[in-house]
């Protein structure tokens, strides 16, 4: 079985605050770490390669410094990584990364289940994820929170829905996009990392993919545009009420009401 | 392609300029700058550079869209079974307010099995079309299936912005269409408008609502967003309707699918109260084990989950693992209620990162009030009667 | 000795003179939390709660006391597990938490000025953001560093820092005679008589009040790195450690744990710990200020550890995998209460390299005497947490194999050149031991220093060294 895991690096920390004057995005550190998210998904992965046998890859798109995570894989149970960088995919939005990354899977090999995170700590769309299947032409299913079996040609798998679990066998290839908690993610192994630390990765860059038309990738690729970046506003209330039992029972149940507890 | 031309010239403290970056793309070697590819084409270097350093130079000019081809505003309708899940009533609403902006209708996209009598509904809530795709093969939700009736729709319908719930549903389906029309989906927004020329104004969260970003799709149709439960108001219902419901029909080999549904099962009652939403906390306030029942109560005419403070615990009244704390559970709900909860340190670190936060003591002083947005004082055996009373007769739990 | 008054209305109308009525707690105000300490079995109800804001109200408050003959018991956040902070002679309870201000940041001097009642977790939080570091870190977070100073307590990061006394500059304290005065201060030496601010430390409330602290300062390091080490045996583990202290590696921690408390602490949190391919790990934490100077530091620690057996080196890296670990070690108190009815603690300190010696004789007393004991603990610095489980047994049962077993372990102890306690103290519950296991003559010397402070004895009466 062959098995692919999407990873990305994120900031350190999410404390990013906004210039109020300039507009500018100040961020604390220069710290990065593999999206968290992202830990389950690789956890999934070799857990499945343990049980199951084949091989786990690792794939992501970023500067060239993001190699950094692929390295980290290694550590935890992954055999191989491709990194996915050039200036010309700067900017992309969702859609331009979903095509960008999907077009790097493609030039890595063939795979029978790619797995995602349920989201990253700095996009925090959820969508690349589904929208890389799409780009693949494959089913997929997300929000996965527990793997029951693998068969031949299938995998079995629990989807959490808001109301119910779904049981869902889906073939391969397909992707599967994991929820927090599936499993703990297990740390890096010193022995591994030794053993890793001079392994080869692939390097894809825009030469390397197959749609050689540039005006799909990065900011040209890239239907959304952020016209502006600016601070929440807080809406943080501390109010103080007294009154008798009956005005304060009133109180409480319209502001339960107002904020949507209650209908 | 679009890219950044640096002119090394004109740079007259390069350390500076490649510190603008906020991504750190920019290096800085010898008092010349390169441009890694870490650059996300944010132009900050352009904007707040020295002038004329970092060029921004688009060779080719994307021709524009048509937008008037593109009319009204649609909204996926989310459900199990034919029962319509609440953020659709809400998304109608929205939409009707922005095509109303514009000039122009709300339609309702409607995909299942035996769903039929339900679409009535919908036109209650202001869409001015609902068109129902009924098949046997859509009974359950399956992601290539339903893409495929999505993609008929569009074809078909050709609407200028497209609403989705951000449910688990919505959350998948959304991404899938908005690929298959290489168009932009924006993440739950929780602010949308329109202007004249029918671009969807999105603003959104990100960073752990760290920033707020202000997203348009100017060149792209449809334009596609997705709004989380509770942030927009569900309108009135309303008693005469105009609208009307049309069949979707689709041919039969579009709805084959990768993926079988082998079966459904009922989540388990018993939760925890790490993952619950709402959480009512009873504090030492409570004077016997008895009276939690009353804590309880309020918990679940509210749909949420009892904990309590670690003495609750140590007299072995509450079970450990409902113990929110430093030495305990770490809980971040939407809704906490405290009832006669003091708010030691340890406990308040346990749950100071809830939503909202409304505590009930009967001591005007307790240093809980520090950390609550709504600090009442009154005693709970009072008002928590009072407050159930009312749920029970006053509406219903969302 | 006559016995001490017990405080009335008369005495709450004239307390309320110098203090708030609404800061006292008076008979029926006197929540049950007062009662007791963390662990304490008994309860004693204070007659008086009295919380005060200011060493004036201190003062004022302990020579009302002393004119009236009546006990008095200092209190912090009540998270102690000997008993040091119960009102045995009812009396006066005073309470310092709200005494919980920052005073002073003295940068120049690298020290902090702060009041007694202020938490563990505020202290850390208010330094650590201005880029400071104060190295002491029991693991009970919400308590306060009067508490601590009064116990001397040492935490996680003595192997490396040192306990609590390597931190204190200067004190002001209150006599049981209400007279204020300073011990020690800013200065970094002092040679000038008997150190009686070292004399206040750790006197569990006995000699005097703490009324302020001087706290001194360490540059905040940039990173800190666990690593959690599989071992097949906890001997194995704990046989690492000789050799990783005599590496000159410098770990700020060096813990020891077991499966079955993990195993306790993963139901008690409702979390999964990150590995469970093993019985017995050691978690060293390591600081720095870059990743690659840690990775320098414990590159040899990891080849020590292969040597010694165990399976791999797991990498805590981010705040995340680090926080996965230390919250499970932080819980293990509570996790392994709430696996039993009852339980009592020792907490005795041996030589390093005597660990595992008393390790061993803990598993094979459980046998011996048909008890639970679980345990974890300081490795790097010998410290020992073991907990007797009451679990099944009635009082009368409970209370015969209680006294057994410690007495059979603190002999032990004893035999290995080890303390009675590494960081909690005597208080109530430990005295005769530490009765047991000091000389005659030493005991009476801590006797006269509590006469000489005290001579009414109204100050925490029945504690550390007195009958």
């Amino acid at each position: 079985m062959k098995i692919l895991v999407c990873i990305k690096q994120v900031p350190g920390t999410n404390k990013v605050e906004v210039d109020e004057k300039t507009g500018v995005l100040k961020r604390n550190g220069a710290d990065s770490k593999m999206n968290p998210y992202d830990l389950y998904a690789l956890e999934t992965g070799v857990r499945l390669k343990e049980k199951y046998g084949g091989t786990v890859s690792v794939i992501t798109m970023g500067p060239p410094q993001a190699k950094a995570v692929l390295y980290e894989a290694f550590s935890m149970g992954a055999d191989e990584g491709a990194l996915i960088t050039d200036r010309k995919f700067g900017g992309a939005d969702v859609l331009a990364t979903s095509r960008t990354l999907s077009q790097g899977i493609k030039r890595f090999g063939d795979f029978d289940i790619i797995l995602c995170g349920l989201q990253t700590t700095d996009g925090d769309t959820a969508q690349v994820g589904p929208e890389v299947a799409e780009q693949l032409k494959i089913p997929s299913v997300c929000n996965v929170q527990r793997i029951e079996k693998v068969e031949k040609d299938n995998i079995i798998v629990d989807m959490d829905m808001p109301q119910d679990i779904e049981r869902i066998k889906i073939y391969f290839p397909c992707l599967l996009t994991v929820q927090k908690d599936i499993y703990q993610p297990r740390l890096p192994s010193y022995l591994k990392q030794k053993e890793t630390s001079k392994k080869d990765i692939d390097v894809f860059t825009f030469s390397d993919m197959e749609d050689q038309d540039e005006n799909k990738y990065g900011l040209n690729g890239s239907p959304t545009h952020v016209q502006r970046i600016f601070p929440p506003v807080s809406d943080k209330v501390q109010q103080h009420w007294q009154g008798t039992t009956e005005e304060l029972a009133v109180k409480i149940y319209e502001t339960l009401k107002e904020k949507k507890f209650i209908a | 392609m679009a890219k950044l031309v640096v002119h090394q010239e004109k740079i007259t403290d390069a350390k500076a300029l490649a510190a603008l970056c906020p991504f750190g793309a920019m290096q800085e070697k010898d008092g010349k700058i390169t441009i890694t590819a870490g650059c996300r084409m944010c132009r900050i270097c352009v904007k707040k550079g020295p002038k004329g350093a970092v060029e921004y130079v688009e060779d080719k000019k994307v021709p524009a869209i048509d937008k008037t081809k593109w009319r009204g505003i649609a909204v996926y309708v989310d459900h199990v079974d034919g029962a319509v899940h609440p953020v659709t009533y809400e998304l109608l609403g929205k939409a009707k307010e922005l095509a109303a902006k514009i000039h122009q209708p709300v339609y309702a996209l409607f995909i299942g099995s035996n769903i039929e009598h339900a679409a009535e509904e919908l036109l209650h809530y202001g869409a001015d079309k609902v068109y129902v795709c009924d098949k046997p093969e859509l009974e359950y939700f399956k992601i290539e299936a339903y893409t495929s009736v999505f993609e008929e729709f569009i074809n078909k319908v050709k609407p200028s912005a497209i609403l989705v719930g951000a449910t688990s549903v919505g959350r998948q389906l959304a991404p899938r269409t908005a690929a298959r029309f290489n168009t932009g989906l924006t993440a739950d927004c929780t602010i949308l408008d329109i202007k004249e020329n029918t671009d969807l104004v999105q603003i959104r969260p990100a960073f752990g609502g760290n920033i707020m970003a202000e997203i348009l799709t100017p060149n792209n149709r449809p334009q596609m967003a997705t709004v989380r439960y509770k942030v927009m108001d569900a309108p009135k219902w309303i008693d005469s309707v105009s609208g009307q419901i049309e069949k979707l029909e689709i041919a039969e080999e579009k709805l084959k699918a990768n993926i079988e549904v082998l079966g459904i099962t009922q989540k388990p009652k018993e939760k925890t109260i790490d993952a619950a939403d709402v959480i009512v906390v009873a504090g030492r306030g409570v004077k016997k084990r008895q009276d939690l029942k009353l804590i309880e109560d309020l918990a679940k005419s509210l749909g949420g989950e009892l904990a309590s403070t670690r003495p609750l615990v140590e007299a072995g009244w509450v079970d450990p693992k409902r113990q929110i704390g430093l030495s305990g559970r770490t809980v971040r709900p939407k809704l906490i209620i405290t009832c006669g909860v003091s708010g030691s340190v340890q406990f308040v670190a346990g749950m100071n990162h809830a939503e909202t936060i409304i505590a009930i003591n009967s001591d005007p002083k307790a240093a809980i009030f520090k950390t609550a947005n709504y600090a009442i004082t009154a005693d709970i055996y009072d008002i928590i009667p009072e407050l159930i009373q009312k749920i029970k007769t006053g509406g219903t739990i969302l | 000795m006559k016995p001490y008054k017990q405080v009335d209305e008369k005495d709450l109308n004239n307390i309320a003179e110098f203090i708030d009525r609404d800061r006292l707690l008076w008979a029926k105000e006197v929540n049950e939390e007062y009662s007791h300490d963390e662990l304490s079995a008994g309860q004693y109800y204070p007659d008086i709660v009295a919380r005060v804001v200011s060493t004036e109200e201190v003062a004022k408050l302990m020579r009302y006391a002393s004119q009236n003959n009546i006990a008095i018991t200092p209190r912090g956040a009540g998270t102690g597990l000997v008993g040091a902070s119960v009102a045995i002679e009812h009396g006066i309870m005073l309470d310092t938490t709200l005494m919980n201000h920052f005073l002073e940041l003295d940068e120049q001097n690298l020290t902090l000025t702060l009041e007694p009642g202020v938490l563990l977790m505020e202290l850390a939080d208010y330094v650590e953001k201005r880029g400071y570091f104060y190295p002491p870190d029991p693991g009970e977070k919400s308590a306060t560093i009067g508490g601590n100073i009064s116990t001397n307590a040492g935490g996680m990061r003595a192997v490396k820092f040192g306990v609590t006394r390597d931190y204190i500059r200067g004190l002001e304290i209150v006599l049981a005679d209400g007279t204020v005065m300073t011990v020690g201060g800013k200065a970094v030496k002092n040679s000038s008589g008997y150190d009686l601010k070292d004399v206040i430390i750790g006197s569990e409330g006995t000699l005097a009040v703490i009324t302020k602290a001087i706290l001194k300062l360490l540059p905040l390091p940039q990173k800190t790195v666990s690593l959690l080490v599989p071992f097949p045996t906890l001997a194995q583990a704990i046989g690492a450690v000789p050799p990783i202290i005599k590496s000159k590696a410098i770990p700020t921690a060096i813990e020891f744990m077991e499966r079955e408390v993990i195993i306790d602490a993963e139901e008690y949190l409702g979390r999964k710990f990150p590995d469970n391919q093993a019985d017995a790990y050691l978690l060293l934490k390591f600081d720095g200020n870059t990743l690659e100077e840690i990775a320098s530091y414990y590159d040899g620690v990891a080849q020590i550890c292969l040597e010694q057996g165990a399976a791999d080196i797991l990498i805590a890296d981010t705040e995340e995998r680090a926080e996965a670990i230390w919250k499970a070690r932080g819980a293990f108190l509570e996790a392994i209460k709430s696996s039993t009815t009852m339980m009592d603690e020792v907490d005795v300190v041996v030589p390093r390299s005597m660990v595992n010696d008393f390790v061993e004789y803990i598993h094979d007393l459980q046998k011996e005497i048909g008890v639970r004991i679980k345990c974890f603990g300081h490795a790097g610095d010998g410290n020992l947490h073991a907990y007797i489980l009451k679990d099944q047994l009635n009082d009368e049962q409970w209370q015969k194999v209680l006294k057994a077993t410690m007495e059979k372990m603190y002999t032990k102890a004893r035999s290995l050149k080890g303390n009675v306690s590494g960081e909690h103290g005597i208080g109530y519950a430990k005295k005769e031991y530490l009765k047991e296991s000091m000389p005659d003559k030493a005991i009476a010397i801590m006797q006269g220093i509590k006469q000489v402070f005290d001579p009414l004895n109204i100050l925490n009466p029945h504690k550390v060294c007195q009958d």
